[in-house]
């Protein structure tokens, strides 16, 4: 019954909708600040990942840029398609008569089944000749190296040339990486070799990403998970940046890595010094390599007798204790029991709370193992102490 | 062009039957229908269970697993309870189908009879499977006691699950029979009820083959 | 049943809310259902908008991680399993009855026992809240994450969530049953199966979905709780579990749960574009065929949520996951060409229905770059995902909802909703749903994983984050003119007639709203538009040659 006047404001509406996404879009630039032009170039280099610095990497970018410019093209054809048809084909006033009723042309189906099963067998076919590289194992990698991914932490174990993941009990690693991140820490890698990298998760499942590499693999308890690369012999130096990627709780946001590229070089140099740093400390009692560690990270003791010992303990990552005293501008000790089994764990002091900047922090040791820690004299007032490793590890030391 | 919305209602002398319910035409009845697609679901239920019991069982080093307190494998004895057990339920899927026809016949003395038989072989059935449990925790196999003891439960359990729902809705057709609610004629949910009964039947017959039949791995 | 109209009427202030909670009638059950499902729709709505609250600069600034975990969690299950599968189940309930001809559907008192299932497991799953924390471990509650065990799932939550997830499981189910002996058993007379609305179609390979696969996330679901609370070894490989086979059994579930939740809004649409282009559906026969065909493919893509997971045969499933775009694809085109020379009234409805193709054409684009598997790699578990995903079920379900409720809202109430208002609630959607969803896969090339609750400042993911949330208030937005317009057009918008938009399809040959068992009369079936037909007297229209009723009575 009322289809004259629907229809003769069907174009007034569609001008309506244009300004109103035009107006939006106007409000939204404006208030962000938004450098256009600059943002244009942007959204266009931000739809393609970063710079791969692996070779399997490149191979995934290669891939990458034949779906997209596949994707770009279906894309641009079918969009355009809908919005030429709406613009075609609105309704304008003097249309009282029905349009011709077609209810379909065999042929145009056709066609439009078989172009679209060629493109993605197509596309399976590229994707599956990656996907022999990208998953290739060599016999005889030239680096071995174990990610072991626990809540809420990384290790790196660089492993003897004979290591065999089959083997029962496997080989010790040489040398064992605690601190996931920092300079002196994280994935150190010898640019320019084959590296295998084996899987390792005592608790949830995590992932292993590295956004440069382009590569994700699951860490999942209970299984091996074996991938191998090689970062390429121009990006020695640089240094990269990793995240688990799947959600493995509370911390699973703070389970960052940084990967450091050497030159094959520098690398043996590196892990050269590393082995023989640990074989000169005494070996913990759970037969762990020592960690690394900071040499000259905590800050020395004043000299001056030691004051009184805190106890605290952590388990089930967790601190037992939640509040501490200590008296104020006196040195004191905190007697530290990690009791977590293959868990590296410290005690940290942070000025006001948890977050606030850092006082002391004592060594990383894994557990089960004791320590002792000597903390510098601290103003009276309010610290948080705190796990460098499980940032939602608390507690309260209240100096008075 | 009749563009007018008045004249739609109005066309009716081709629909003679419009309103009523159209089920009536003859075919499945939609009871039955319905237990049918019901019981898809349901193998796709227990088929979930399935393929977790095959992919414990084929991860397993041992299969029955090892008893941590005698260090033996688990044992599954067929006699005394589980074997007589298995046959009394195969019988009732007789003793079901013999109602079912007794009652198509219209022949109600016949359908009281089986339906009664068969609802207390279900009842039989989980007295005998509760016995059975307690049995097997003295021995120490439980729900937790490693792969083995959780899939042989979790499956036995849900299946004893579905024999008590069976045995309740086999309850609500005696007595809505004694009622004298059911004829030749209407009849549907004994039809339904059967099919039900019939597959939890042949749910605890492969249940029976894989847990009891299948030889373990060593 | 005669005697029940004999009784007197009882009191009205009385007898209304009585009549809706005991009813048993599709219509009121179908809007109980919307109703419940937007009720949810806002409360995942306020969780979203906390999560894009915090993620609007670097830093913690609202919540704490664990809480995080909990809105994340808490969204994507509120959106999933209380408002997109409800409320196309409500639709479909609401409207498969009146599409075949049928006074109601086949089990009217299952059918009010599925309804009533959901606010159940809502209210559940909002006690989980305030009995020490919600689920957390994403709702994909991968074990060992979701095992109670130390920085695990601890709490009761998990727990209430199992619960809840089985509850509406079995009402889904319940559900699908019911929709399938409607389907098969209670077509009018001379409603084939080829003439039925796509819409029906579409229902009907979403309830065989349900009904093959909800069991199967039932039984995994199960198997997660016998772990957590009685000490089974399932899924947890600390017990000799594993963690692999969880996932296998959920995605078996998860992804047709991914068609379950696009399909019926598929089937709204093609109810859509042809009524607002005066045209049939482009290619009926082959739009069935495609239907079908995703449904059939979609039990076989399961573990293209796992290509990371190196526990999978990657290349056959990666060719099923790029094959099943191609009956999509289909779909596009048919939809595209049914518009191809037709006269197209840019009303909403029809505005919502554009924007679901224009979007969901992304969603299924940038999906496929998922399915070519070293993409996937790099792509997999970040916000990539988290765009693709929300193109599909936001700018696919979402806009297919909200054309469905323009489209059908004056059949339910017998009032027009107020076009201007429709218009601009349509713009601030569309184009905050860009602004939200399109960063993010800016986002996830540049590395930034799923599920965290911050980030470095120094990863350059500022920007785009701050545009994302600047969206997600935008889509915020967009809710209030249509709850504006929804109370005023209840109250005083146009009265609709049985036939506003010149309607295809038998719900428009009643009354609006239609009377309880549907129809006085129907018109006579002899195409899938027998309202069409009869008002054009099959102008420009071949009619197949017309079957005695008897023969058409074969299904």
């Amino acid at each position: 019954m009322a289809s004259s006047p629907r229809t003769g404001r069907s174009s007034a509406a569609l001008t309506a909708v244009v300004i109103g996404i035009v107006a939006i879009i106007a409000v939204i630039v404006v208030v962000t600040g938004a450098d256009v032009m600059g943002a244009g170039g942007r959204v266009l280099t931000g739809l393609f990942p970063p710079q791969a610095v692996t070779d399997r990497g490149a191979k995934i970018r290669d891939l990458y840029d034949i779906v997209f410019g596949l994707a770009a093209v279906v894309f641009l054809l079918v969009e355009g398609l809908i919005i030429w048809t709406v613009i075609r084909y609105r309704r304008r006033p003097d249309q009282v008569d029905l349009p011709p009723q077609t209810h379909g042309n065999a042929i145009a189906e056709i066609v439009w089944t078989i172009i679209p099963t060629l493109i993605v067998g197509f596309m399976f076919v590229v994707s599956w000749q990656t996907l022999n590289t990208v998953d290739a194992i060599s016999a005889e990698p030239q680096t071995k190296i174990r990610a072991v991914a626990g809540q809420f932490q990384w290790q790196f174990e660089y492993l003897p040339a004979d290591y065999d993941p089959q083997a029962d009990p496997p080989a010790k690693p040489v040398y064992t990486q605690l601190a996931p991140t920092g300079d002196d820490g994280g994935l150190v890698l010898p640019a320019g070799r084959s590296i295998q990298l084996y899987l390792y998760s005592p608790d949830v499942i995590h992932a292993f990403y590295v956004p440069q590499f382009l590569f994700k693999r699951d860490v999942v308890p209970g299984r091996l998970n074996t991938f191998e690369f090689t970062v390429d012999a121009k990006d020695a130096g640089g240094t990269f940046r990793g995240q688990c990627a799947e959600l493995c709780g509370a911390g699973h946001r703070v389970m960052l890595f940084d990967v450091h590229a050497l030159s094959g070089a520098d690398f043996d140099a590196w892990l050269k010094q590393k082995v023989a740093q640990a074989s000169a400390s005494p070996p913990p009692p759970s037969g762990q390599p020592a960690p690394s560690g900071q040499p000259s990270g905590t800050p020395a003791p004043s000299g001056q007798p030691a004051g009184p010992a805190l106890q605290v303990s952590a388990l089930n990552i967790a601190f037992e204790q939640s509040t501490l005293q200590a008296p104020a501008d006196t040195p004191f000790k905190i007697e530290f029991d990690n009791k977590d089994a293959s868990v590296p764990h410290n005690v940290a002091i942070h000025e006001g709370g948890p977050t606030g900047p850092e006082v002391f922090k004592g060594e990383v040791v894994t557990g089960p193992t004791k320590t002792t820690y000597d903390v510098p004299a601290l103003k009276a007032g309010t610290y948080g102490f705190v796990c460098s490793v499980h940032p939602n590890m608390t507690g309260t030391l209240t100096v008075q | 062009m009749a563009t007018d919305s008045q004249a739609l209602t109005t066309a009716t002398e081709h629909s003679p039957v419009a309103g009523l319910s159209h089920d009536q035409r003859g075919g499945i009845s939609n009871v039955v229908l319905g237990m049918l697609l019901f019981i898809t679901s349901e193998v796709m239920f227990f088929g979930g269970l399935f393929a977790a019991y095959f992919n414990v069982r084929a991860n397993a080093p041992h299969w029955p697993t090892l008893n941590p307190e005698t260090g033996e494998a688990f044992r599954l004895d067929i006699l005394p309870l589980v074997g007589p057990a298995t046959v009394l339920l195969i019988l009732s899927s007789f003793t079901c189908q013999f109602a079912v026809w007794g009652i198509r016949r219209g022949d109600r003395t016949a359908f009281l009879r089986n339906i009664g038989v068969t609802f207390a072989i279900g009842v039989i059935f989980l007295i005998m499977q509760g016995t059975d449990y307690v049995l097997l925790a003295n021995e120490g196999l439980t729900l937790s006691s490693g792969t083995f003891g959780t899939t042989y439960f979790t499956l036995t359990g849900f299946h004893g699950a579905h024999v008590f729902g069976g045995a309740i809705m086999l309850g609500v057709i005696l007595f809505r029979g004694m009622a004298g609610q059911f004829s030749a004629r209407h009849h549907d949910a004994v039809e339904a009820v059967s099919l039900y009964w019939h597959f939890v039947d042949v749910v605890w017959i492969l249940l029976f083959s894989l847990l009891y039949l299948l030889p373990g791995k060593a | 049943m005669a005697t029940t109209a004999l009784h007197p009427a009882a009191p009205t202030y009385r007898s209304t809310l009585y009549e809706w909670i005991t009813t048993t009638d599709h219509k009121r059950i179908g809007i109980m259902y919307l109703i419940n499902s937007f009720l949810f729709f806002f409360i995942g709505g306020v969780l979203a908008l906390g999560v894009r609250a915090e993620l609007a600069q670097p830093g913690l600034q609202y919540f704490q991680d664990l809480t995080y975990n909990e809105l994340f969690t808490m969204h994507a299950t509120f959106m999933i399993f209380l408002f997109i599968i409800p409320v196309l189940a409500g639709f479909g309930n609401y409207i498969v009855p009146l599409h075949i001809g049928a006074p109601d559907v086949a089990f009217p008192r299952i059918n009010a026992l599925s309804l009533w299932m959901l606010p159940l497991a809502g209210m559940l799953l909002l006690l989980s809240f305030v009995t020490g924390g919600s689920a957390a471990a994403g709702w994909t509650s991968y074990s060992p994450l979701a095992q109670d065990r130390p920085l695990g799932a601890t709490g009761p939550g998990q727990d209430l969530w199992i619960v809840a997830i089985v509850l509406i499981g079995t009402s889904s189910i319940l559900g699908a049953v019911n929709f399938l002996v409607t389907i098969f058993k209670m077509r009018a007379p001379g409603m084939t199966l080829f003439r039925m609305p796509i819409m029906v179609w579409t229902v009907l390979v979403t309830s065989v979905l349900v009904l093959l696969a909800t069991p199967v996330i039932t039984s995994a679901l199960i198997m997660l709780f016998i772990d957590r609370n009685y000490g089974g070894s399932f899924f947890d490989p600390a017990n000799g579990g594993d963690a692999i086979l969880y996932q296998n059994i959920f995605w078996f579930y998860s992804h047709p749960a991914v068609y379950i939740m696009v399909l019926p809004a598929m089937g709204m649409i093609s109810e859509i574009l042809p009524v607002f282009s005066r045209k049939p559906l482009f290619g009926y026969k082959a739009f069935v065929l495609a239907t079908a065909g995703i449904g059939a493919l979609g039990f076989s893509v399961w573990a293209h949520h796992m290509f990371t997971t190196g526990a999978v045969y990657l290349p056959f499933f990666s060719l099923m996951t790029a094959l099943i775009g191609v009956p999509t694809g289909v779909k596009m085109f048919n939809w595209i060409f049914t518009m191809w020379r037709g006269q197209l009234r840019l009303s909403t409805p029809l505005l919502f229905a554009l924007g679901f193709l224009s979007m969901f054409l992304i969603g299924g684009i940038n999906g496929v770059f998922s399915a070519a598997v070293p993409v996937d790699f790099a792509l997999h578990d970040t916000y990539w995902v988290v765009a693709h995903l929300h193109y599909v079920l936001f700018g696919g379900s979402v806009f297919g909802v909200m054309a469905g409720l323009h489209y059908w809202f004056p059949k339910m109430t017998g009032r027009m909703l107020n076009e201007t208002v429709g218009k601009i609630q349509f713009v601030l959607m569309f184009v905050g749903f860009n602004l939200t969803f399109f960063p993010m896969h800016e986002l996830g090339l540049a590395g930034m994983p799923r599920r965290i609750a911050d980030y470095a400042s120094t990863a350059g993911w500022n920007d785009l984050n701050l545009l994302a949330t600047i969206g997600g208030f935008t889509i915020a937005a967009s809710m209030i003119p249509l709850l504006w317009n929804i109370f005023v057009s209840l109250r005083s918008g146009k009265p609709a007639g049985d036939d506003p938009w010149e309607g295809n399809t038998l719900e428009w040959a009643t009354s609006s709203p239609p009377p309880p068992y549907n129809f006085d009369h129907l018109p006579e079936i002899r195409s899938e538009r027998p309202v069409f037909d009869m008002r054009h007297g099959f102008g420009g229209h071949e009619p197949t040659p017309a079957p005695a009723i008897a023969s058409s009575a074969e299904h």
